[in-house]
């Protein structure tokens, strides 16, 4: 009696190792092609769009690989289709393997498209879709999305998946792309209020870029030379209402997100004018937010005021005019200058989104509602019109934390 | 713990899985679709509203030391009106578990197993129901308490995580569409906390009802507030897209990552979740043999757990797809079950009162 009961416990565990691997969502690494970027281009057909995908090929730079596979990194095709979500089964007639977007990265849509009242509906699948991730990214480029995956060709990180994720990464801690995850896309559109920002990028130099001042690019005017590959992530696309209407350039791209406390950027190095004589040259500084803004609004009355007040510490890097610090006077004025400047510098960022993009790039609206009781008088208030009469003030805290090195000027010889 | 009874822990932890699963279905959404960015307090105040049914049936049931609810429902109304109330009580309560349960396969079939057909998932989770209800109220009281704390926990962790992506900001305007609005959901919604109705079915598992009342107290409390936390969070994670996100608890762990390095974590906290639901459904299980049993003085009701759980089965399979179970037979359900509950507590209460049972008690404690 004993036995037969330990014989059928056994038995019945073997049973259940069996369940354990399931019968329909058994998946095998092997079977899968990973889809790491996918590209969306308008087509000549109406209603189809041109689908572009990234394959990433797992047993490259893996360390079990064993370093005999001569395969190639990637695989990218291009096809008519649909949507993106039917496109996957199309896809199996040039691919082997199993397409699956769980791994998606990045989004990329041609800058062409992104401007058709289309491009809405189109992107709203990926909602619908249930392995595409809402933390993937959405990025805009200046040539078709099919030319950008060509083109891009990292030298270093051929892996794509990792190309992406550190490009993108190190982008938005710097601030010169911003946060544009399916999530703040979507819920942007939602909340109907304010701009979506959306990165942007491009894998073609501009030929003969005109020279700007350091950060006031936008992807592809970056005169950069040397071996290089020529993909640059800069600046962003300003969506309304789900329609690109606009480009902001690096600079002011940075400027938003550092309004923007939703954003996670890290320390920034930055160059403003040198308030002292004696060099041409710019300071450097490192810059970075000591809290969250402090934003206060009255909104009753015909000309809603705004101030934003923005807790900043600064580690000054260089000083070319070889100012002595020391002398309070001098840290007054340094001060000041920088005050001044990045005062002027949102302001007039405010002024073009209240002129010319018609609407705030960031969740300012969020912060106007604690103003309102119900939502009823928060709809009636409007915040999409009232915006762009609003008189917004930015008040910038500066402190300055360190200013660096002490250095004397050189001595001349014979002094 | 005496043997054959039901302890303190094990009962607070079979509440707290049972009901506190609810954060994580499509009730968020649903709160978040009547009263907007106010959906948080919709829990705390049906707590309050609910707190009061609560708290007059255990006074009542105070009265029969160590019956159960059926016993006292028949005791008290007599045997034809309270056989009715009790059948009424085991009709919702069965409606009430056919299409939770088809909700929650809709959940794993939609995020988790995509291919897997429909039956085979809900089966799988029937099946697993029945055997650890078939196993009794201790068994699923033990490997309720073995977990909760790892549910409980890993339910707080992916909150904070979901916090890096969220603005607190985005609960204003605090009174969302209205305080008059926030009171009659908040009246309707009830429903949230029907179970702790039914697990007073449970009292003569437990060695007194002094235990069950004190640790149901805490259970609740607890409940209350880490539903409203978790739909807060929510709130502030989504914003406005939260009405077009059926099930926000595993749209927001597929965005999480831990770190640069660690991206794609969900099926970590899907396992321990997948856990809890198992014992949510076996307890609820017992529960409805229970009442079975009792209705139709069937002393061993471990047996009615598989025709049951295959009746179920079926009840739950009749929605053709998830919008349609959501909207109108979960919508029907909920709308129903909290405020029949709500109205028989208190019509149990009175009852008592008018015949003048409280006052028996007290002669009798008197002498």
């Amino acid at each position: 009696m004993q036995k037969t009961e330990t014989v059928c416990k056994w038995l019945m565990l073997i049973i259940m190792v069996c369940l354990l691997s399931g019968c329909w969502d058994r998946e095998e690494l092997e079977d899968k092609a990973y889809v790491i970027g996918l590209g969306i281009d308008s087509s000549k057909h109406k209603g189809n769009i041109k689908v572009t995908m990234l394959l990433a090929n797992p047993e490259v730079g893996s360390v079990q690989g064993g370093g005999g596979s001569t395969e190639k990194p990637r695989e990218i095709i291009t096809f008519e289709a649909n949507d993106f979500i039917a496109a996957k089964a199309t896809a199996n007639a040039i691919i082997s393997r199993n397409i699956s977007y769980e791994l998606l990265k990045i989004i990329v849509v041609s800058e062409k498209y992104a401007r058709d009242k289309e491009f809405i509906t189109t992107i709203y699948d990926a909602l619908k879709d249930k392995e595409i991730r809402l933390n993937s990214y959405l990025a805009v480029s200046r040539e078709k999305a099919s030319e950008y995956f060509i083109k891009n060709r990292p030298r270093m990180e051929t892996r794509p998946h990792k190309y992406y994720q550190f490009m993108i990464e190190h982008g938005i801690q710097n601030g010169f792309i911003p946060d544009s995850t399916l999530l703040r896309f979507f819920r942007t559109m939602e909340r109907g209020t304010d701009l979506f920002l959306a990165m942007y990028t491009t894998a073609v130099r501009e030929k003969n870029p005109e020279y700007k001042k350091e950060d006031e690019y936008t992807a592809g005017q970056l005169n950069a030379t040397g071996d290089l590959q020529d993909t640059q992530f800069m600046g962003s696309a300003v969506f309304r209402n789900g329609k690109m209407i606009n480009k902001l350039t690096g600079e002011e791209t940075r400027n938003v997100n550092i309004l923007d406390d939703t954003t996670n950027i890290k320390d920034i190095l930055l160059n403003f004018p040198n308030p002292f004589p004696g060099s041409e040259k710019q300071m450097s500084a490192r810059m970075f937010k000591s809290g969250n803004n402090k934003v206060k609004m009255k909104l009753k009355g015909a000309r809603p005021k705004i101030i934003i007040i923005i807790p900043l510490q600064l580690e000054i890097m260089s000083n070319p005019s070889m100012a002595d610090f020391k002398v309070k006077k001098n840290q007054k004025i340094l001060k000041e200058r920088i005050k001044e400047d990045i005062r002027t510098l949102n302001e007039d960022l405010f002024k073009k989104t209240q002129t010319e993009l018609k609407g705030v790039p960031y969740p300012l609206s969020v912060s106007a509602r604690k103003y309102f009781g119900t939502i009823q008088e928060y709809k009636k208030f409007n915040w999409a019109k009232s915006y762009l009469k609003a008189d917004i003030h930015v008040i910038p805290e500066i402190e300055i934390i360190d200013f660096g090195k002490q250095t004397k000027k050189p001595l001349k010889m014979g002094d | 713990m005496e043997s054959g009874k039901l302890g303190k822990r094990e009962y607070m932890s079979i509440a707290i899985l049972m009901i506190g699963a609810k954060a994580t279905d499509s009730n968020p959404a649903l709160l978040y679709s009547k009263v907007q960015n106010a959906a948080w307090m919709v829990p705390l105040l049906s707590a309050v509203i609910f707190f009061v049914g609560l708290f007059l049936l255990l006074k009542t049931m105070d009265l029969f030391q160590g019956k159960n609810l059926f016993s006292v429902i028949q005791q008290l109304l007599g045997r034809y009106i309270g056989f009715f109330l009790c059948l009424v009580i085991f009709l919702i309560s069965s409606f009430g578990i056919s299409f939770d349960s088809r909700t929650y396969t809709n959940i794993i079939r939609s995020f988790y197993f995509t291919t897997t057909p429909n039956l085979i998932i809900y089966a799988v989770l029937m099946v697993l129901g029945a055997y650890g209800a078939k196993k009794g109220i201790q068994n699923i009281g033990s490997v309720g308490y073995l977990v909760v704390f790892y549910v409980v926990l890993s339910l707080f962790f992916a909150l904070i995580i979901s916090t890096q992506d969220s603005t607190l900001q985005a609960i204003f305007p605090i009174w969302g569409p209205g305080k008059l609005e926030i009171l009659k959901q908040s009246s309707l919604k009830i429903t949230l906390y029907a179970e702790f109705f039914l697990l007073t079915m449970l009292i003569p598992n437990m060695t007194s009802i002094k235990e069950f009342r004190k640790s149901t107290w805490y259970a609740f409390a607890f409940v209350s507030f880490q539903i409203s936390i978790a739909i807060l969070i929510f709130i502030c994670m989504f914003d406005t897209s939260l009405k077009g996100i059926g099930y926000p608890f595993h749209t927001s762990i597929g965005f999480l990552s831990l770190g640069l390095y660690l991206p794609n974590v969900e099926i970590l906290f899907f396992v321990l979740w997948i856990l809890a639901i198992f014992v949510r459904f076996a307890a609820f299980i017992y529960l409805n043999a229970l009442m079975f049993g009792h209705l139709f003085k069937i002393n061993d009701h471990k047996f009615l757990i598989p025709a049951l759980t295959t009746i179920y089965l079926l009840i739950g399979s009749i929605p053709e797809n998830a919008i349609e179970v959501s909207l109108v037979f979960k919508q029907a359900i909920t709308n129903i079950s909290g405020p029949t509950f709500f109205v028989i507590s208190l019509l149990l209460w009175f009852v008592a009162l008018v015949k003048g049972e409280f006052k028996h008690a007290k002669n009798r404690n008197g002498m």
